[in-house]
């Protein structure tokens, strides 16, 4: 078998890089559908707000069990809130995040 | 005939007896188990039989096993940049065993992994162990600035508690969407399946009428396999975003 022509080699992989320079936005996975975008949205703030109402409701339990302070609901109430807060957070990182994700595809 | 749709998601022991006993714990192999080792052994099995030949014109399998490293390769690139690719036989990982686990629980008869929030909180708890220590060997102390917003210190009182529920919602929100989505997935097939019976055994017009359902089975079938890539895609990106986070603390803003 000949040896391939150098010079025909770089042409082809000149080609190749280019065909794929071409192809790269297509080959990219296909956008959040608006049902994805929602049931991400809804974990993310759910998510958060059990969470600090779960913090604020141990932190209770902890004061009464080892402490004998009587905080009840006190720590849950403001952990609850903290709790929404940092799900609206969670929620706008997310839509960041999406933002992000869909610029990045139509460039 | 019992036609429970959440019979499927039940975790029975295949043998009588328990493999082990750990601290007075009976551990059984059970169906869940059996296809974990399936799972495992199938991409195995897939990214070694096909990469074997090592073509230079790749076969149909060697493309396909080719294809689903460069995605993984690209999604981290994009994501975390060059010194992310460190992680690649991590997230590769956990990708590949998502989108299997999913797509194997499509096949009728069989048991769906990922539909347990025990697997997926475990998946989503080594993502996040993970990342934590990552951030630690990278930063040391000053990975715990990543809870410490830009803003006057008076309003850092009320931002760090809330940063700090938002960082502990992470594994939760992370293994809560993949089981969700399988679990509510398969239900509606398994529901949608027991009106073809019902009505197939109904008789006269209400038999003609059972197609109707059967046809909407294949829809959400196909639906339900765009949902299985998607899951794996999403769960294997936010594994990037967060271990991006850890890698570069607050660069990405």
């Amino acid at each position: 078998m000949p040896s391939p022509d150098p010079d025909d080699l770089k042409r082809l992989s000149e080609r190749i890089d280019e065909a794929e320079r071409k192809n790269t936005q297509r080959k990219k996975s296909p956008p959040p559908t608006s049902l994805n975008i929602a049931a991400r949205f809804g974990t993310e703030l759910v998510a958060a707000i059990l969470m600090g109402a779960g913090l604020g409701w141990s932190i209770d339990w902890a004061f009464d069990h080892w402490a004998h302070i009587q905080t009840r609901p006190w720590a849950m109430v403001v952990m609850f809130v903290l709790g929404a807060a940092a799900g609206i957070r969670n929620v706008m990182r997310a839509a960041q995040e999406i933002n992000a994700e869909m610029a990045s595809k139509e460039k | 005939m019992a036609m429970n749709p959440m019979e499927q998601f039940e975790v029975k022991p295949l043998f009588q007896h328990p493999l082990l006993n750990i601290a007075g714990h009976d551990i059984y192999f059970t169906n869940q188990a059996l296809f974990m080792c399936v799972v495992v052994a199938a991409i195995s099995l897939f990214l070694t039989l096909t990469v074997s030949k090592n073509r230079l014109v790749p076969t149909r399998g060697q493309s396909m096993a080719e294809l689903s490293y460069e995605f993984v390769a690209n999604m981290i690139n994009s994501t975390m940049g060059e010194d992310g690719l460190a992680f690649f036989p991590f997230i590769f990982t956990i990708f590949m065993f998502v989108l299997f686990s999913n797509f194997f629980g499509l096949v009728p008869w069989t048991f769906t992994v990922t539909s347990q929030i025990a697997v997926t909180f475990a998946l989503a708890s080594i993502v996040i162990l993970t990342m934590v220590i990552t951030g630690f060997m990278k930063h040391g102390l000053r990975f715990l600035t990543l809870f410490v917003p830009k803003a006057p210190w008076y309003l850092l009182l009320l931002l760090v508690p809330i940063e700090v529920i938002s960082f502990l919602t992470r594994p939760v929100s992370l293994s809560v969407r993949l089981f969700a989505n399988m679990l509510a997935g398969h239900t509606l097939l398994a529901v949608f399946a027991s009106f073809v019976i019902l009505l197939g055994a109904a008789g006269g017009v209400l038999s003609v009428l059972s197609i109707a359902p059967l046809l909407l089975i294949v829809a959400i079938f196909a639906l339900e396999m765009l949902v299985a890539f998607l899951q794996a895609y999403v769960f294997a990106i936010l594994t990037c975003i967060y271990l991006n986070e850890a890698l570069h603390l607050h660069d990405h803003h």
